[in-house]
């Protein structure tokens, strides 16, 4: 592993008897980004604050480079915040607003300039020194609120969900700046955002967030590939992870799971240790579904209830025992209302999930 | 006039006849009818008064004359005596007239500064959380309720020389014994005793204010700037104070313009004395008209202080006439 | 935050603010029960071991007191009021006893007609002016800032030309309610036009006109819809104003002698050339009337801002 930038320990806060973070531990490389997702009011804001010192958490230590920053005053913890509405000065132009930390610093004149002038190139905004934040545009004023921290050289860069006061254009040219940004400077970066496609596009790594818990840490890949739970499936991916409840058997050699007379066969390694009678829960995403031979040893077969096309894709629902499922396949393929289809989920990816604790079984 | 119909056949003409007659829902005469009674009490109340006052103000009528103030406003069109002396003497030969202009001046820019230092400091404590806000919050505010006579009244009697506020002095200095401070018999002292009395009286205004200002500071570039370092000093300064900018302008504009006015508390802590070491316009206007009876002077300096109270107050709205006349 | 901490700084500052705002109260309240030769003795009395309601029944129920002393009859000489006076263990010293020919009744009285009145005035005539100028943008930018001219003058300034025009040959209005009642809500009306045109302001106008568009006239409409709709402010408006005119002097001292009387000016009379100021009946006197004042403000605490910046600030 490369250095830890950041590190959580059992980072826990309460609001009464509100637990807004429930003893979370991860830790972030250097010049990662790092993705806080999650529904709002999950936590992950109050994350955020406790990471820049604006909360003092319950208990749990903070660390960055190593060194707890729990004493250290929010100020000087040489993190850079970049909140959801910017925040910008608004009684100050642009400049002010971007030198603001500098002369906290109280850096010289010349230097403050040299760096404002770094950064206002670097964010495309040179031209606009001298505007007032109400002559700005959003996007314009998003830069500002980069700027006005990046131009302090903060060891973290925070970001709160950038681009959800963006509108759908500007957001991808925004995520496309992010992503130059992160590049370009070799910034850590951590990112909260409710948004999977943004955390998704952006992020190396992405905590899954639910009710001030960490649902799964893990890179970008594996978080939507290999969910650790059934929260985290549902969560990413649009349409979600398909589940299917049932009982888990045997039929003869193969594992399968049971559901009203219906059977899935899963795959051997995906079971593990679970015993027969079980209850689980089968995840499978849409798109890892493909349809088969009707007699094809590893497919199961369900009934198409709806069809609809998207473009070069298209979303089937069959029903399966007495269970939904959608899959994203080629527009085109030969299914219709009412057919039975035969479906073959990817061996590779199929989830076996404990149906009380919604906890996938590890091989 | 009206042209949009869809009434079906009717000609238009014949309805517009109509409505060139009299239309009681037309938007014109319903916005006449209603500014009506407020410009009718404002002329009888004001402009009136004024007017009449403003023809006896070119002669030197006065009551004890015995002739009638028709008679006084009939010598200004017969031209019988002279006009306008009045403005002339009170200009070049009234130094006390113009003394009672620049006390006024004194008395409500040191009250008003105090009453902002001090409500600041009070709004920005309640701005923290602590037992019992809520009331201490009502206590605060309840000078501002009480009539400007009873304040006045209160304040002489703290005032006296045996009275408390010597007492309360003598202790700080010491001693069981009161100070020794003639508060509204020294010049100097009654100048402090008004401003005080000012200040206590309407310190929880700027404090009421300034603390809605406060809380309508948003909060997410305060916190930015705490992560970008600024100690608490520079963040009231360089982002709380500015966002405040429109609200204090208010606080002032609003305070002046009473302020200026001051009459009821000065009267009965010191009837403008000793001598005229409280005197403000509105008790020289009080002397000139009342005491003297010389109402044809007396609304000659009217007159006067009304065109700079005008002037000023007029000057200190710019900044809030759009605060004022904007729909929030 | 460290600025959030209510710490030892921030105590004493709120000590010290709420020790000068409350003491003064405390000491008019505590004066209005000491009897007259507490008054003012060195050093001051903080709080009467001798507490008494003598002050209270000299401005409510002076007959009380004529009864316990065996009628006025005695006291009307000069020199059996001396010799009263030299009796410091009378409940009623020689200087009050100049104060039980007249209650405080007539000027309470006088107050609450003339308060009640004016503050109706003001707020019909001010409620049309705010309609006018916040629905129909009447007069622009002007009328608005002509009716606040009123409010720009100071009080003497308009008192004077008030006496010149109330004392006129064929006007004489001076010590007259209807004189008072008309001053009053002549320069209460700005504060009551500014701050229901804030009330207004607030409200959609969609709203009134869609009642129109259910056959309303706009009369109607005004009446029915917009007036239920600001009852709330409409109400604290009211009460405002109330304040305003129970609060005022200076008209009042100048525009009645003894006809009409109000609290302030009968406040101000409690003072004889013998004895001076009789501050217990004048704390009396002022606890009395300030009660009404106290009340109404706590009520309209939410609002009394918005009053007082003319709408400027709402809350």
């Amino acid at each position: 592993m490369a250095n830890i930038k950041l590190e959580l320990v059992e980072l826990r806060k309460e609001f009464g008897e509100l637990i807004a973070v429930d003893d979370m531990s991860l830790a972030c490389e250097e010049g990662e980004t790092m993705a806080l997702l999650g529904p709002s009011g999950c936590g992950k804001s109050t994350t955020l604050n406790m990471i820049v010192g604006l909360e003092a958490p319950t208990s749990g230590d903070i660390l960055i480079d190593g060194q707890s920053v729990l004493q250290v005053p929010p100020g000087q913890r040489n993190v850079g915040l970049v909140f959801q509405d910017y925040a910008v000065f608004t009684h100050m132009n642009v400049r002010r607003n971007l030198e603001y930390g500098l002369r906290v610093r109280g850096m010289a004149r010349a230097d403050i300039d040299r760096e404002v002038a770094k950064v206002a190139t670097f964010l495309h905004l040179e031209h606009q020194l001298d505007y007032k934040p109400l002559e700005l545009g959003a996007s314009e004023l998003q830069r500002v609120a980069i700027g006005r921290t990046l131009v302090t050289n903060p060891e973290i860069l925070l970001l709160d969900e950038p681009l959800s006061n963006l509108e759908a254009e500007m957001r991808n040219q925004m995520r496309r700046e992010l992503r130059r940004i992160q590049a370009e400077t070799g910034q850590t970066i951590i990112y909260v955002t409710h948004d999977q496609i943004e955390a998704l596009s952006l992020a190396h790594r992405i905590a899954v967030m639910d009710f001030g818990q960490l649902k799964q840490y893990d890179t970008a890949h594996n978080v939507y590939h290999y969910p650790d739970n059934t929260f985290v499936g549902s969560f990413l991916g649009n349409p979600p992870m398909n589940f299917v409840h049932g009982q888990f058997g045997h039929d003869g050699n193969r594992p399968v799971v049971a559901q009203n007379g219906s059977i899935i066969p899963v795959p051997a390694a995906s079971a593990g240790a679970v015993s027969d009678g079980a209850d689980v829960i089968v995840g499978m995403r849409p798109e890892s579904m493909m349809l088969a031979e009707a007699d094809d040893p590893e497919a199961f077969t369900a009934s198409v209830i709806a069809v609809e096309p998207q473009g070069p894709e298209t979303v089937l629902t069959a029903r399966i025992g007495q269970s939904d499922l959608k899959l994203v396949v080629e527009t085109g393929t030969q299914a219709h209302e009412g057919a039975e289809i035969a479906i073959r989920p990817d061996a590779e990816l199929l989830a076996l999930f404990d149906a009380a604790s919604g906890v996938r079984f590890k091989a | 006039m009206v042209t949009k119909t869809a009434n079906g056949g009717v000609p238009v003409r014949a309805l517009q006849a109509r409505a060139r007659l009299f239309d009681p829902n037309d938007k014109r005469y319903i916005g006449i009818l209603f500014i009506t009674p407020v410009q009718l009490l404002l002329i009888t109340m004001l402009i009136f008064p004024f007017g009449l006052e403003f023809f006896v103000a070119l002669t030197e009528w006065q009551p004890t004359y015995g002739t009638s103030i028709w008679h006084a406003v009939g010598t200004v069109f017969s031209g019988d005596t002279e006009l306008g002396l009045n403005y002339y003497y009170l200009v070049t030969d009234e130094p006390r007239f113009l003394e009672a202009l620049g006390r006024t001046l004194a008395i409500s820019v040191l009250s008003l500064c105090l009453e902002f230092v001090i409500g600041l400091g009070l709004a920005t404590i309640f701005l923290k959380t602590f037992w019992g806000k809520r009331i201490w919050f009502t206590a605060l505010l309840t000078p501002m309720m009480i009539m400007p006579v009873v304040v006045g009244y209160t304040w002489f009697m703290l005032f006296q020389y045996s009275g408390p506020v010597n007492q309360v002095l003598g202790w700080i200095g010491g001693t069981s014994a009161g100070a020794d401070l003639q508060w509204l018999n020294n010049g100097v002292l009654a100048f402090f005793a008004v401003v005080i009395t000012e200040v206590w009286h309407w310190t929880p205004l700027f404090f009421l204010i300034l603390l809605s200002g406060l809380n309508a500071v948003p909060e997410n570039p305060v916190r930015a700037a705490t992560v970008l370092g600024a100690s608490n000093w520079r963040i009231f300064w360089t982002v709380i104070m500015p966002n405040m900018r429109g609200v204090i302008i208010i606080a002032f504009v609003i305070r002046g313009m009473e302020v200026i006015k001051l009459f009821d508390e000065i009267y009965i802590l010191t009837r403008g004395g000793p001598g005229t070491a409280t005197e403000t316009m509105s008790l020289y206007l009080y002397k000139l008209g009342f005491q003297d009876f010389r109402l044809a002077y007396a609304g000659s300096a009217g007159f006067i202080v009304l065109v700079i109270t005008v002037v000023m107050i007029n000057m200190m709205l710019k900044p809030i006439r759009y605060e004022l006349l904007e729909k929030r | 935050m460290g600025a959030r901490k209510f710490g030892p700084g921030s105590a004493i500052g709120l000590a010290f603010g709420l020790l000068f705002a409350v003491f003064p109260l405390f000491w008019m309240v505590s004066t209005s029960f000491k009897p007259s030769n507490e008054w003012v003795t060195t050093p001051p009395v903080w709080v009467s071991e001798n507490g008494t309601v003598t002050n209270y029944l000299v401005i409510l129920w002076p007959s009380v007191l004529l009864e316990q002393r065996g009628g006025l009859g005695q006291y009307t000489e000069e020199g059996e009021v001396t010799a009263q006076r030299a009796t410091e263990s009378d409940a009623v010293s020689g200087a009050v006893a100049d104060f039980l020919t007249k209650s405080a009744w007539q000027s309470i009285r006088g107050s609450i007609i003339i308060s009640v009145l004016s503050t109706m005035l003001s707020i019909v005539v001010g409620f049309m002016a705010a309609i006018a100028i916040a629905r129909y943008r009447f007069g622009g930018n002007v009328t608005p800032f002509f009716i606040l001219s009123g409010r720009m003058f100071p009080p003497i300034a308009i008192a004077i030309p008030f006496v010149v025009m109330f004392s006129a040959p064929g006007i004489e209005a001076t010590d007259s309610y209807w004189g008072l009642i008309l001053a009053y809500a002549a320069v209460t009306v700005p504060f009551s036009t500014w701050m229901l045109k804030s009330f207004i302001d607030e409200l959609p106008q969609e709203i009134e006109e869609a009642a129109m568009m259910d056959g309303m006239s706009r009369w109607e409409a005004h009446i029915k819809v917009t007036v239920p709709l600001i009852k709330g402010g409409l109400i604290a408006t009211s009460l405002f104003i109330f304040i305003l005119n129970w609060s005022e002097f200076l008209f009042a001292l100048v525009l009645t002698y003894t006809n009409v009387e109000t609290i302030p000016v009968k406040l101000s009379k409690y003072f004889s050339a013998t004895s001076g100021q009789q501050y217990g009946i004048q704390a009396a006197l002022a606890c009395v009337s300030i009660v009404p004042l106290v009340i109404v403000g706590f009520f309209i605490q939410r609002h009394l801002v918005r009053g007082l910046t003319l709408g400027a600030i709402k809350r």
